[in-house]
């Protein structure tokens, strides 16, 4: 059943239209995270379907009924705010209770909901304490379980993480996945963060600039990025992007190097055309038999730990590697970089659009 | 070392304000006290010492206890109507409409008038022969004949309290107001999402962070409006019949108009007791708030 449906929403303020047309569908159980650059209009999209904003254009149906006209309470969302946003003089436990206590449950059936709910998330021994008297990540877990309680058909999160250090997010996201396995809610996620979305999302959409680049699940986004902006969204290190131009079945890179152009794009790309080649820094390997293969020259080696992250040059184009942590590399050594045919991406340099 | 340099040049810096602090309050007050133990005139010889026969002879005063009694009424009543209708005018001017703006400098306008004019354009309005209210109230039907508002003990006090409420309550709405800002947008969603009403929303969710800067006005305006002399002596002069006697009036009657400066002095270190009293009653109170606010 569709859960969720965003048909042709557009939002303008006054000349400026922040959403230009947004279209999503989505199944009951889902998670979809709205993934972009700050100010690309997803907290606005977001807003939209809670209500707290209204559409200039379009339609949001909740369930398969539009709730565009329905008060914010009467569309069966719940919410969590980046901030948090907790009452600050109740206590946890009518933090949690609140909405229920809006709409008059009965009190002991109000506790109990809270109860279960404290529990699930672990905060029962914070019941009875003040949100100033609470660390961020625990005022967070407030947050939600004042969401969960509700038990409503789709949970919104914007940037629920993103007050939170590293460490502490990485929990928290791993909670949420739990949370959205057991609970089998449809959730739409807000964050900027591509690693988040990459973790959670049954499906992503990438927006940029009040549209959706794509809308597609995480291996899609990843493995056939759609455009550039796409490409270059989502991974770190970035998609290495260099400059090409097609020639007589080859990439030519520049300074004599060149890749052979893969089969599958012979009769897609004319010669002299000018491309972009989109090449993963961990798709590079050192095992000249893996594939077609580069020179390039060694300019930087980092070892973060699982990987070491070589940059290196070729000719007048820079790329990035993630090669195993024991390689022996050098700066100033001369390299060789197997690619697999497959983990080659092809864009038109001017429309940035794959060449599927 | 550096503590003690430090607390020496704090203390020069500050002896400037000192002195002079010393020489307009202190100097007055020591003074008053040494007067307000005798039978001092305002003119003529120095008096003799008296004890605090002043004190007690005011204490018992039916004068003194009328006025005071119309003293906590005015503060009671016209602070009252201004924290009300301050904060009712920030809410309205919190919401976002069309001319907004203009109307937020608008309203600041009676407070930033000095009290005088105030008081000179409400006796205008109060006119017994040509004033607007008798013209309004008789043109709607409210009115038969043409009233002396601040002429009649009965209305007096009330149509004074009406002036300082229209003079003040824009200190309260604009300290409101800038507690409503600070309001976040978040928790204002999140209560909506909630489905708390605008009753419950005000409670949980502007009234915690209005609190503490109303406590602030409760506290600036009561302390005033205890001390009031200006607008009063202005529009009545404590008349009639006394009606609007408030203690400063009083103070002054006694020292100037009756001359009689030990009795005089005696009352103005009472009242000056009393708004002490208020001030440090109010200061507990503010540290409280303060603290369980959030
Ligand atoms: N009330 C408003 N009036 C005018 N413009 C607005 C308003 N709210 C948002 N915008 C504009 O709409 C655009 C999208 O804002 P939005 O808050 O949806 O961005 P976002 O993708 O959530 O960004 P972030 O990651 O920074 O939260 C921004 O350019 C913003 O300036
Ligand atoms: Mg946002």
């Amino acid at each position: 059943m569709s859960a969720l449906d965003i048909i042709g929403v557009r939002k303008t303020y006054g000349e400026i239209e922040t959403l230009k047309g947004i279209d999503i569908a989505l199944e009951s159980g889902e998670f979809l995270v709205l993934l972009g650059s700050s100010g690309c209009g997803k907290s606005t999209l977001l807003n939209i379907i809670a209500g707290l904003a209204e559409a200039s254009g379009g339609d949001v149906r909740i369930g398969g009924r539009s709730v565009l006209a329905a008060h914010p309470k009467d569309r069966d969302i719940a919410m969590v705010f980046q901030s948090y946003a907790l009452y600050p003089n109740l206590s946890v436990h009518r933090n949690i209770g609140f909405g229920l206590e809006m709409r008059k449950v009965p009190a002991a059936e109000r506790d109990r909901a809270v109860r279960e709910v404290a529990k699930l998330l672990q905060i029962e021994a914070l019941l009875d304490r003040k949100p100033s008297q609470l660390s961020g990540g625990q005022r967070q877990r407030v947050a939600i379980g004042r969401a969960l309680v509700r038990k409503p058909q789709v949970f919104l999160f914007d940037e629920p993480l993103s007050n939170l250090d590293a460490k502490l997010r990485m929990e928290m996201r791993t909670e949420l996945k739990r949370l959205h396995q057991m609970l089998k809610t449809t959730m739409v996620y807000v964050t900027h963060d591509q690693i988040e979305a990459m973790t959670l999302a049954t499906r992503i959409a990438v927006m940029r600039d009040g549209r959706i680049e794509q809308l597609g699940t995480p291996e899609e986004i990843y493995n056939r990025p759609a455009t550039l902006y796409v490409a270059t969204f989502v991974g770190a290190p970035p998609m290495n992007l260099l400059d090409t131009v097609a020639d007589g079945g080859r990439l030519v890179l520049g300074d004599n190097a060149a890749l052979p152009l893969p089969q599958a794009w012979k009769d897609r790309v004319r010669d002299g055309r000018r491309l972009v080649l989109g090449i993963r820094p961990e798709a590079l390997q050192l095992d000249a038999a893996a594939g077609p293969a580069i020179s390039a020259t060694v300019e930087v080696v980092e070892l973060t730990g699982p990987e070491l992250v070589v940059s290196a040059s070729i000719g007048r184009q820079r790329i990035m590697a993630c090669l195993p942590p024991r390689s022996r590399i050098a700066a100033g050594q001369r390299l060789t970089f197997a690619v697999e045919e497959d983990a080659m991406h092809l864009f038109d340099a001017e429309s940035g659009l794959r060449i599927a | 070392m550096s503590g003690t340099w430090m607390s020496t040049r704090a203390w020069l810096l500050m002896t400037p304000l000192l002195a002079v602090m010393i020489a307009v309050i202190g100097w007055p007050m020591v003074q008053t006290v040494g007067l307000s133990f005798t039978d001092a005139k305002l003119v003529g010889t120095a008096g003799t010492f008296v004890g605090l026969d002043n004190y007690a002879r005011m204490l018992a005063s039916s004068n003194f206890q009328r006025t005071l009694v119309t003293t906590v009424w005015f503060a009671v009543v016209s602070v009252g109507a201004e924290m009300m209708l301050g904060v009712l005018a920030a809410l309205l001017l919190n919401q976002e409409f069309r001319g907004r703006t203009a109307l937020r400098a608008l309203m600041i306008l009676p407070w930033a008038l000095p009290t005088v004019v105030n008081a000179t354009l409400w006796r205008l309005i109060y006119n017994p022969e040509y004033g607007a209210l008798n013209a309004a109230l008789t043109q709607i039907g409210l009115l038969d004949a043409y009233r002396s508002w601040l002429g009649e003990p009965g209305s007096a006090l009330t149509a004074l309290i009406v002036a300082d409420c229209w003079k003040n309550f824009p200190l309260v709405a604009l300290i409101a107001l800038a507690a409503l800002q600070a309001v976040p947008r978040d928790i204002t969603a999140a209560s909506l999402v909630d489905g708390a009403g605008p009753f419950n929303r005000f409670r949980f969710v502007i009234l915690p962070y209005l609190a503490g800067p109303l406590v602030v006005a409760l506290v600036l305006r009561t302390i005033e409006a205890f001390k009031v002399f200006d607008i009063i002596w202005v529009m009545t002069r404590g008349g009639p019949a006394n009606s609007t006697r408030t203690l400063s009036i009083l103070v002054y009657q006694e020292a100037f108009s009756f001359q009689r400066a030990g009795s005089g002095a005696s009352l103005a270190l009472i009242v000056t007791l009393l708004v002490t009293l208020l001030a440090l009653a109010y200061a507990a109170l503010v540290r409280k708030t303060a603290g369980r606010a959030f």
